[in-house]
């Protein structure tokens, strides 16, 4: 080969080099941006009346005469409809069967949409499920809810080679030449005085607890679980770690084969897949040592603590080994005893790194899904208090973005609750991270003085 | 560069608990008393004699120098005075090393009481990632000082002559010292114990001429009150501050005598010619 | 002087035979407490084993080895039930197969421009990316890619399909005709070398670009039936693997030093040559470490392959083709442990311990690979 060539070679490897650094950033960017975006949606989006009212209803928040005024008007602006409504009703008592057959279900169709959209019509008996005692809460969801009011959506399928196609047709046509008609001009034009849509701060999502399946309100109940679990695991992880790490750096001599045997073994725990220490957890905790009933917060963090003990015990061992012999031998040749030695002064020279391990062990236990889907996870439930999570499960953020994308029975009316479990969760576990780097960076700067 | 004791110091509370106390030295009186007396000594790292059957006597209220070549032993043979060694995996030691009469080697002595009473000061200056403060008043709060600590930093500072520059900034952290001062700082926090005996392993040999001008004045001072051994390369250095001086030689106590008759006139062939330069 | 001394309570220097025979005592005690904690910690991994290994062994005794391991109908749950999980680990393997194919190749040349082509301020800007990427939870990966990737990779999949073979082509067919061209022209003569070169490269060029374009249309014919398939969770999988490997084999690159570059450039290899011919090769063990590691990582997932995989007990026909659902170990665990647990003690029950049980003997023997490998390079360092 010619230089020239050589060259190009060369070019192209560095090209490569780049190419798969950009991918991976690009991968990075496609990932976060969807999750990020959306998710903030759960957080900043333009609430209807309807979430006003539900949040002043359920949850106490607001003042109240500023939701009462509101609902006025907007009563004042959704009243023609339900006078059209309600003289279509009188016009068909009149009318003759065959056209109050025609119109008998489109009617239905309407009313289940509007009240979808609107919450209850008027006049009727306040419907069980909270998800039906209120309209549309947010507006993006409500101008689906609209579209779906006025355009009837069917599929064709008389090709049978190809999927079915959407085929779109204006809902009005059901009601050419009655007194409904204009209707769906009104509620088209009227839409946003009969939601008033406003640009919400939604900060409450984080603490308020659902309502209906997750229909309404916040994720707490989920991010306390994943605080109690990691908080458990850590608490549990970090003594048996730290002091495991002491061992085998100021008690061993490297090279024996006791330290060679302990390290295998942790360097094992270290690659055991994490749904293997879910099962370990059901066979060990729960149906051995029976630490409680069934699944609860304390055999979920006890999973999780093996879980990210050997990371502990590895980044304690390495801010002990990186902690300089002389301080050691500073403090022995002051009368002092070894056990105190290593206590007073190696372990707090040793604390960034530990600290550091620490929270980026935080990071990965609150985000492991596995280990928790049998020992303490449940899809439901009610934020626990402290001595609750010695018996009771608890819903987790981890397992909950998994229950509600794959198990929920209206994924796709509930996305915005998904999106935002997902960026709280990616943002815990980020923030933790970037705050072990924080962390680390501050307290070697303040060692050097 | 006085050490100026404080008027006002706490009385002293002899509270010796032990029950068979042993002779504790008193200032003065004694000078020249034998205070650690080596006999027949040797170390072992693995198979290698790094100190080859040493038999020395250590004067009480003096400075004792030992000199000789890098990897003569004579670090070593410091270390082993209080028992550094057990920190390296491997060593092992034949003969007796006795302070106050007591092997320190023997199985009944205690190597932390002994390092309590034989205090160290190493080549490079290591101050704790404390404050200054804190760096002298660890170990006497965790050997059971009861009291008052701040009086007890205060009167360490002004004895290892650091008191003035540092008074206003007890709170900061030592690391941000010069190396000179933390040298010193490294020395008050070993006097702070009240040790009987101060060992110091080539306390200059990190610093600039200046800190080790300083450094030397100040072990000046302290001979007054204890028992120093230094380790050296540096010929002048030990001249200008011991008493005594030990030469060393491939392990081996070639010759120890006064600092003024190991220099002007040595009995053994081998420290002429160390001394007057013709190897090292 | 006596009176300016601080006095610090002091001990005696000789500790009486019974003081001294406490005090080892105590040592000893304190030493074994401590070695009590830490074999606890390393012991946990024996729990495991022998915890694993009590619930799987049932399924043995009652259903022998062969059917797990050869049958690949898997009805646990009709009567009678079969326990046939050959598919399952097909599935198993084909999503780390595909993992491989796409983290190995970026994961190493990333680690490769990392270590010795990014100035050091790109550098300190690249590695938060890769400590995020490692950071993300598993679950988001999973969320990611049955939410967002496999909806478009249902409705567009033979696009993005056709974009990505193009991308990976075009480029290196671009390189080989050059070399290809030149190496041949190098035999004709100075005057019309340049010429021929080009000549040569035009005339090759044709058929190469008319076949990579003829595969990318057929690619783009594509329909995929389902998003949640084997590619897709390769896909993550891969890039979840991604900063295990990067990071690993950066550090193994670094160790190389740099004497051995300095050697290479200064006989006048360009970068390409001393990465390829010298620095990698000196670094293999610990890359390969750096891609078992990797490999487990992708092995021993489970929420992105439960969510995504589609969860089909199948062998894709043929084999290799990743646009079928698949359903692998970890996802059957995951998705039957909580049906089955409430039948302790039946097969149903234990066939999943089975499973366990060989998701663990894999990493295990990975990791033993992986551990002798690291062991063996750090020996030939110290040498």
């Amino acid at each position: 080969m010619d230089l020239t060539s050589r060259k190009l070679v060369d070019r192209s490897f560095t090209g490569l080099g780049w190419f798969s650094i950009l991918l991976m950033a690009a991968a990075l960017v496609i990932l976060l941006a969807p999750i990020v975006v959306r998710g903030l949606g759960a957080f900043v989006f333009k609430g209807t009346v309807e979430h006003r009212k539900l949040q002043f209803e359920v949850f106490g928040h607001g003042r109240a005469g500023a939701v009462d005024a509101e609902t006025a008007e907007v009563t004042e602006a959704r009243q023609p409809v339900y006078d059209m409504l309600a003289a279509f009703e009188a016009e068909l008592e009149s009318a003759d069967f065959a056209s109050r057959r025609k119109h008998a279900g489109p009617l239905r169709e309407l009313k289940d949409h509007l009240r979808r959209l609107l919450g209850p019509l008027p006049a009727e008996d306040a419907p069980v499920l909270m998800r039906e005692q209120y309209g549309q809460t947010r507006w993006d969801r409500a101008q689906m809810a609209l579209n779906h009011l006025l355009l009837i959506e069917t599929y064709d399928y008389s090709d049978p080679t190809q999927m079915g196609r959407k085929i779109l047709t204006p809902r009005v046509e059901d009601f050419k030449g009655t007194s409904l008609e204009p209707l769906f001009a009104y509620v088209e034009d009227n839409a946003s005085a009969m939601l008033k849509p406003r640009w919400t701060l939604y900060w409450r999502f984080l603490f308020d607890s659902s309502h209906d399946a997750h229909f309404f309100g916040g994720i707490w109940p989920e991010l306390l679980g994943t605080i109690y679990l990691t908080l458990g695991a850590i608490l549990f992880a970090v003594p048996l770690g730290v002091i495991s790490a002491i061992y085998l750096v100021e008690y061993t001599e490297e090279g024996s084969r006791l330290v060679g045997l302990l390290r295998t073994c942790i360097n094992t725990l270290a690659g055991v897949p994490s749904i293997v220490y879910g099962l370990f957890g059901l066979a060990f905790f729960i149906n051995s040592l029976h630490v409680s009933q069934s699944k609860s917060v304390l055999a979920g963090a006890l999973t999780l603590g093996i879980l990210v003990l050997p990371f502990v015990i590895r980044s304690a061992e390495e801010a002990i080994r990186a902690v300089p012999q002389t301080y050691k031998e500073a403090a022995l040749s002051l009368g002092v005893g070894k056990w105190r030695a290593i206590t007073t002064v190696i372990l707090p020279a040793a604390l960034p790194g530990i600290l550091t391990g620490t929270v980026i062990s935080m990071g990965r236990a609150a985000g492991e899904t596995a280990p928790i889907i049998f020992t303490a996870a449940v899809s439901v439930g009610q934020p626990l208090s402290f001595l609750q999570t010695f018996s009771e499960p608890t819903p987790a953020l981890p397992w909950n973005i998994y229950n509600l994308c794959s198990e929920h029975e209206a994924v796709d009316e509930i996305r915005h609750v998904q999106y935002g479990m997902v960026f709280t969760l990616v943002m815990l576990v980020l923030l933790l991270n970037s705050g072990a780097i924080l962390l680390r960076a501050r307290i070697t700067k303040r060692m050097r003085g | 560069m006085t050490v100026a004791p404080t008027g006002n110091m706490v009385k002293p509370v002899l509270s010796i608990k032990s029950t068979n106390a042993l002779r504790q030295p008193s200032d003065g009186d004694n000078q020249g008393a034998t205070h650690l007396s080596i006999e027949d000594f040797s170390v072992f790292y693995r198979e290698f004699q790094a100190v080859k059957n040493v038999t020395m006597v250590v004067p009480s209220g003096r400075v004792t120098a030992i000199i000789g070549p890098s990897g003569c032993g004579k670090s070593t043979l410091l270390r082993a005075m209080n028992r550094m060694n057990d920190l390296i995996p491997g060593v092992r030691t034949t003969g007796r090393l006795c302070y106050l009469g007591v092997d320190i080697y023997g199985r009944e002595c205690d190597p932390v009481e002994v390092r309590r009473r034989i205090g160290m000061v190493f080549q490079r200056p290591n101050p704790f990632p404390k404050s200054i403060f804190r760096n002298i008043a660890w170990a006497p709060r965790i050997n059971g000082y009861r009291g008052d600590i701040s009086n007890l930093v205060e009167h360490a500072l002004r004895q290892a002559a650091l008191w003035d520059e540092v008074k206003d900034k007890l709170d900061q952290s030592a690391l941000a010292l010069s190396g000179g001062q933390q040298q010193r700082l490294c020395i008050a926090r070993a006097i702070a114990m009240q040790p009987d005996v101060l060992l110091m392993d080539e306390p200059c040999s990190a610093l600039d001429p200046i800190a080790t001008s300083h450094i030397e004045d100040l072990i000046d001072e302290l001979k007054k009150q204890y028992t120093v051994v230094l380790v050296t390369h540096n010929m002048q250095q030990a001249a200008r501050v011991s008493d005594r001086t030990a030469f060393m030689y491939m392990g081996e106590l070639i010759e120890i005598d006064e600092t003024r008759t190991i220099f002007t006139k040595p009995k053994k062939q081998q420290t002429e010619d160390y001394i007057t330069g013709r190897f090292g | 002087m006596a009176d300016t001394r601080f006095i610090i309570q002091r001990n005696s220097l000789i500790i009486s035979a019974r003081a001294n025979r406490l005090r080892r005592l105590a040592a000893l005690g304190g030493r074994g407490i401590l070695l009590l904690i830490t074999s606890s910690s390393a012991l946990v991994i024996l729990f495991i084993f022998y915890f694993i290994i009590k619930d799987a062994l049932p399924f043995f005794q009652l259903r022998g080895l062969k059917e797990f391991f050869t049958s690949t109908a898997w009805y646990p749950s009709s009567s009678p039930a079969s326990f046939g999980a050959t598919s399952i680990f097909v599935g198993s393997g084909l999503v780390t197969l595909g993992a491989i194919l796409v983290s190995v190749p970026l994961g190493v040349t990333a680690a490769v421009c990392l270590s010795d082509m990014l100035p050091f301020s790109l550098r300190q800007l690249v590695k938060p990316v890769i400590e995020m990427l490692a950071a993300i939870p598993s679950v988001a990966f999973g969320f990611f890619a049955l939410v967002v990737f496999a909806p478009q990779l249902q409705e567009r999949g033979g696009t993005i399909l056709s974009v990505a073979w193009w991308m990976i082509t075009a480029p290196v067919a671009f390189l080989m005709l050059w070399i290809v061209s030149s190496v041949l022209s190098s035999r004709l003569p100075e005057r019309i070398r340049s010429m021929g070169r080009l000549g040569l490269a035009a005339a090759l060029a044709a058929p190469t670009f008319w076949g990579i374009w003829f595969v990318g249309r057929s690619f783009h014919a594509l329909e995929i039936s389902s998003g949640a398939n084997a590619l897709n969770v390769s896909i993550i999988l891969g890039i979840m693997a991604l900063p295990t490997i990067v990071s690993v084999s950066e550090d193994a690159l670094q160790s190389v030093g740099g004497e051995l570059r300095e050697g290479a450039y200064a006989l006048g290899a360009t970068r390409t040559e001393t990465m390829l011919r010298i620095v990698i090769p000196a670094a293999k063990s610990g890359i390969c470490a750096a891609i078992i590691l990797g490999i487990m990582r992708a092995i021993g997932e489970t929420m992105v392959v439960w969510m995504a995989s589609g969860n089909a007990a199948q062998i894709p026909r043929p084999w290799f083709n990743v646009l079928e659902p698949v359903r692998t170990l970890t996802a059957t665990i995951a998705g039957e442990t909580g049906e089955a647990d409430h039948v302790t003690g039946s097969a149903r029950y234990h066939v999943l311990f089975a499973m366990a049980l060989c998701l663990l003997v894999i990493s295990y023997a990975f990791n033993y690979v992986s551990d002798r490998i690291v062991r063996r390079t750090s020996r030939i360092g110290r040498a």
